[in-house]
């Protein structure tokens, strides 16, 4: 038994009261707080909880490869390069798609697996959202669009992938990649500097 | 004939436009995208001004030929798009991308920013992004330095990149490229008038561009809700849409509902909080729709803790009104189907109690009232912590948990069986029976917290959880007020609530003379005591029906699935108890395991319910109970319903209404279920609008709290072109009609 923090046991007692009183609260996902739950299932037919990612950070990737902002980092090995970096200090990545079943980046499991081959991507898994249940509970508007959470389950980050909103492959250098900030932070056990940003690219089809 | 001259003259002005449009180089396209891929970002050839792509076509226009050093000209960067896309605002929303202009310009001469005319609001899904459907003009004016050699024209080139989305987006860029000429004086740049089609855009982008609000602007980013407060002065009367557009990301929840009123000098929007708002500028443009047309007004406002206003539009309710009112309310719910037989079995135990001292009654009074007070205050600091957490609670809204409504039904099923003799209910259980002896065994006055004084405390706290959700008359006022007030005077209003209810029993427990004339014990206590199951076992009834509305056939399964295994190990522990004394112990410890294990497994199959709620599940009213010969049809209520059938000139009745709501289907019965009020909706096409909150609904919630209330029933009336009328919370028919036919247009 880990001691509970201050914050996570407002939260429990505040999700107890909802609990209590059979409201939900559908509050937004806040950094510092547990991240939302989820139950999803990845291109391999497995099931992916919050539970399976404790012990070890995770990064979450929304992701639709269709989507002009998501093709940027993938063409330019950008996104790839994150992936690899995060599963050389053991941070899970997970890639989510939540584009609904007949909505564009909609993908079967093969699909979705060519895709990985395809690119040379390196996530340690691919969850199908299909039902967007997952993206809603995040909030996750934009493809992509990161969530980073640490091995207590909790978010320390939301935001977009970059501080450079375009579709533009020469933006990429130069620009300041948040995601490379907080694996940063975390390997060096520092606190997280930026924590929420301004997500940018195609809205999710949910 | 000089008025000839100049009509041929314009005439042949004209003709030279044309051909010049019709003869302009040819255009090079962007290249089309292959099926659901994007293209790569690709610029189209330059044609001078224009760029066609397969989903706009962009245009760069100058608002004169002529530009005289010094001076300032107006450009104007028009897309007219492809029926179905849209481009972004300088805050795109939730997605999306403005498009970013980059200008060569030789020395001497500058460009300024964009100057937006006001978004709209594009859905997506969840989500919601600003900008423009149609045609999306950009303005921007162009300096010239004083310096510029007149005759010399001034080559503008521009490099626009843009985004443009239907479902799925698209980059595309284009390059634009002027020659502007110079004139020397003013008059020489006038006379080549601009093209008049050119002057239209330029005055509809102008007429587009928010004005400066000329008012007062306040906002709170710390609150959530985030309060916008405008002051009414300088706002145009009549508004009857209201958007408020955050200039950046960040500060506002761009896909929620903003709902707004006006109270007092006051109008005040309710924004959801974004994900940064304290460090967000908290600045935007407001777009108000009035019968005039549409306004638009950018503005920053001051940040600064906001006060909740009283509703000056409501009939005002103070402090001690509204006291009066908690303390009648209170009252009236000791006489509540869910709470009047918690109340029975108290004054059972009561009459068991006459030789008790009048310190241990004040005591047991005292503790009974403790009870209600700290479940009320319990209620109250949750209503206030999720209020502060932003979710809608109403009153009663335990009872939109079907968990807690199938808890509370194996509840009273217990409690019922157990005043039946079905078995031995312990005196720790809710002080059911035993709690009076036990308190009878303490000498007068000789006060201890023991079992019998917990169980006054818990019979109190157990009948005021089953009376919140009975919204009695007056208490929809009360509570309406209390939460619109600061915390202390809302706590006040709930603590009193809980006081009027618990007044009676405890005047009751204490008058001896009242417990003089309670009758002998004997064997009709006994009598009384099954009798008085009866009444638990109709609330069990209740309550299954109403988780029948929520859960479906498949939720009520499985209750009542639980209930029997619930009923079964409680038989299993009766028989070890009165059979056990002879056996072994371990067979006597082995059946009271099993019958944990049948408890057990009740509240498991109860915890299942939660995925089972069914939002869907049909008005309360439409089911059998509510059936009768008059049934008005209903239609259910949406705000969009609402506004279109408003828009369209039709009276519309509001009827906000819960299937675990007793006053609610009562109004529905006597008053609108009547051939006299199905008539009068008749006779006036009246839309008949249902709202149902079995189930919790955020929209529903929105809506009572415009009208400063918590709980159903509410029926509005909105007669055409009048203000909307609230009816009282307790219908006849008569009451109903007279609305229909009193409220008319005098509220414009």
């Amino acid at each position: 038994m880990k001691p509970i923090s201050k914050q996570s046991s407002i939260t429990a007692s505040l999700a107890l009261i909802a609990l209590l009183f059979g409201m939900n609260l559908a509050a937004a996902p806040e950094v510092g707080a547990l991240a939302p739950d989820f139950s999803v299932v990845d291109t391999k037919g497995e099931i992916w909880t919050l539970d399976h990612l404790k012990g070890q950070p995770a990064i979450l990737e929304w992701t639709n490869h269709d989507c002009p902002y998501v093709r940027k980092h993938y063409d330019a090995d950008n996104m790839q390069r994150l992936q690899r970096k995060a599963a050389d200090q053991e941070v899970v990545w997970l890639s989510v798609i939540s584009s609904a079943p007949g909505k564009q980046g909609h993908v079967t499991p093969k699909q979705a697996d060519e895709l990985t081959a395809s690119r040379d991507a390196a996530p340690t898994a691919v969850l199908l959202d299909e039902s967007g249940d997952m993206g809603r509970a995040y909030g996750a508007s934009t493809t992509p669009h990161m969530f980073i959470i640490d091995a207590e389950g909790k978010l320390i980050y939301m935001g977009g992938i970059d501080d450079r909103a375009s579709t533009d492959l020469a933006d990429i250098e130069g620009a300041t990649n948040y995601v490379d900030l907080v694996l940063a932070e975390l390997a060096a056990k520092e606190p997280i500097s930026v924590s929420v940003t301004r997500p940018y690219g195609c809205s999710v089809k949910y | 004939m000089p008025f000839l001259n100049r009509l041929l003259n314009q005439l042949l002005i004209w003709l030279l436009i044309w051909l010049l449009i019709l003869f302009a180089p040819a255009v090079a396209l962007a290249r089309a995208p292959a099926d659901g891929l994007a293209p790569t970002p690709s610029g189209a050839a330059l044609s001078g001004a224009e760029v066609v792509t397969p989903h706009l076509t962009a245009r760069l226009l100058p608002e004169q030929s002529r530009v005289v050093p010094g001076d300032q000209i107006d450009l104007l960067l028009v897309f007219d798009l492809q029926p179905g896309w849209h481009t972004y605002w300088r805050n795109p929303g939730d997605s999306g991308e403005p498009p970013r202009l980059s200008w060569t310009l030789p020395e001497g001469v500058t460009a300024g920013p964009i100057q937006w005319p006001y978004p709209s609001r594009i859905p997506v899904g969840p989500l919601a992004n600003y900008g423009y459907f149609d045609q999306a003009l950009h303005l921007v004016s162009l300096s010239v330095d004083p310096d510029w050699p007149a005759g010399r024209d001034i080559p503008v080139e521009l490099d626009v990149r843009w985004l443009v989305c239907e479902e799925h987006c698209i980059p595309e860029s284009g390059q634009f490229a002027l020659n502007l000429a110079t004139a020397a004086v003013a008059s020489e740049a006038s006379a080549m008038p601009g093209d008049p089609m050119t002057a239209v855009l330029f005055e509809q982008a102008r007429a587009a561009l928010p004005k400066v609000l000329p008012a007062d602007a306040l906002m709170d980013p710390s609150g959530d809700p985030l309060l916008l407060r405008l002051s009414r002065e300088g706002l145009p009367a009549g508004i009857q849409e209201l958007e408020f557009f955050a200039d950046a990301w960040g500060l506002i929840e761009h896909a929620a509902e903003q709902p707004w009123r006006l109270r007092g000098d006051w109008l005040e929007l309710e924004l959801t909080p974004g994900a940064t708002p304290a460090s967000v500028a908290p600045s935007g443009v407001l777009v108000a729709t009035t019968a005039e047309g549409v306004r638009a007004w950018e503005f920053s406002a001051s940040v600064q803790p906001l006060l909740p206003l009283a509703d000056a539009d409501a009939p005002a309710l103070g402090l001690p009104l509204a006291l009066a009112f908690a303390l009648l309310g209170g009252l009236v719910l000791n006489l509540m189907p869910c709470v009047f037989p918690v109340l029975a079995i108290k004054l059972l135990g009561l009459a068991e109690q006459r030789d008790l001292g009048r310190a241990a009654r004040a005591w047991h009074a005292l503790l009974y009232s403790a009870g209600v007070l700290v479940f009320f205050t319990l209620l109250g600091v949750a209503l206030l912590v999720l209020r502060a957490a932003g979710a809608a609670a109403g009153w009663g809204f335990q009872l939109q948990s079907p968990v807690f409504v199938a808890l509370m039904a194996g509840l009273f099923l217990v409690l019922g069986l157990g005043l039946f003799g079905a078995f031995t209910l312990g005196t720790s259980l809710m002080g059911l029976g035993g709690g009076g002896r036990l308190l009878a065994e303490n000498a007068p006055g000789q006060v201890r917290l023991d079992r019998a004084a917990l169980a006054a405390f818990g019979t109190g706290a157990l009948a005021a959880l089953v009376a919140a959700p009975c919204t009695a008359p007056f208490m929809g006022a009360a509570l309406g007020y209390a939460l619109t007030q600061p915390w202390f005077a809302a706590l006040a209003v709930i603590l009193t609530l809980g006081l009027g209810m618990a007044l009676p029993f405890a005047l009751l427990s204490v008058f001896p003379a009242w417990a003089r004339s309670l009758p002998r014990p004997g064997v009709w206590m006994e009598r009384l005591k099954q009798l008085l199951a009866f009444p638990l076992f109709a609330t069990t009834a209740w309550l299954l029906w109403v988780l029948a509305q929520q859960s479906g056939p498949s939720g009520l399964a499985l209750v009542l699935t639980a209930l029997l295994a619930l009923v079964f190990g409680l038989w299993l522990l009766e028989t070890a108890r009165q059979d056990g004394h002879g056996w072994r112990r371990g067979w006597s410890l082995g059946l009271r395991l099993l019958a944990l294990a049948s408890v057990l497994a009740a509240l498991g199959l109860i915890i299942q319910l939660s995925p089972l709620a069914n939002p869907a599940a049909p008005a309360a009213g439409t089911g059998q109970a509510a059936e009768s010969s008059h049934q008005l049809s209903a239609a259910p209520y949406s705000a969009a319903a609402l506004e279109s059938a408003l828009d369209q000139g039709r009276p519309v009745f509001v009827n906000m209404t819960a299937a675990w709501c007793i006053t609610c289907l009562v109004n529905e019965r006597v008053a609108l279920g009547t051939a006299q009020v199905a008539r009068a909706f008749a006779e006036r096409e009246v839309l008949y609008l249902k709202g149902d909150w079995t189930n919790h609904d955020p929209a529903i919630s929105a809506y009572l709290n415009a009208f400063g209330r918590d709980g159903v029933p509410l029926y509005v009336y909105y007669a055409p072109g009048a203000k909307p009328e609230v009816l009282p919370q307790l219908l006849t028919p008569g009451l109903v009609v007279d609305a229909l036919t009193t409220t008319s247009a005098t509220g414009l």
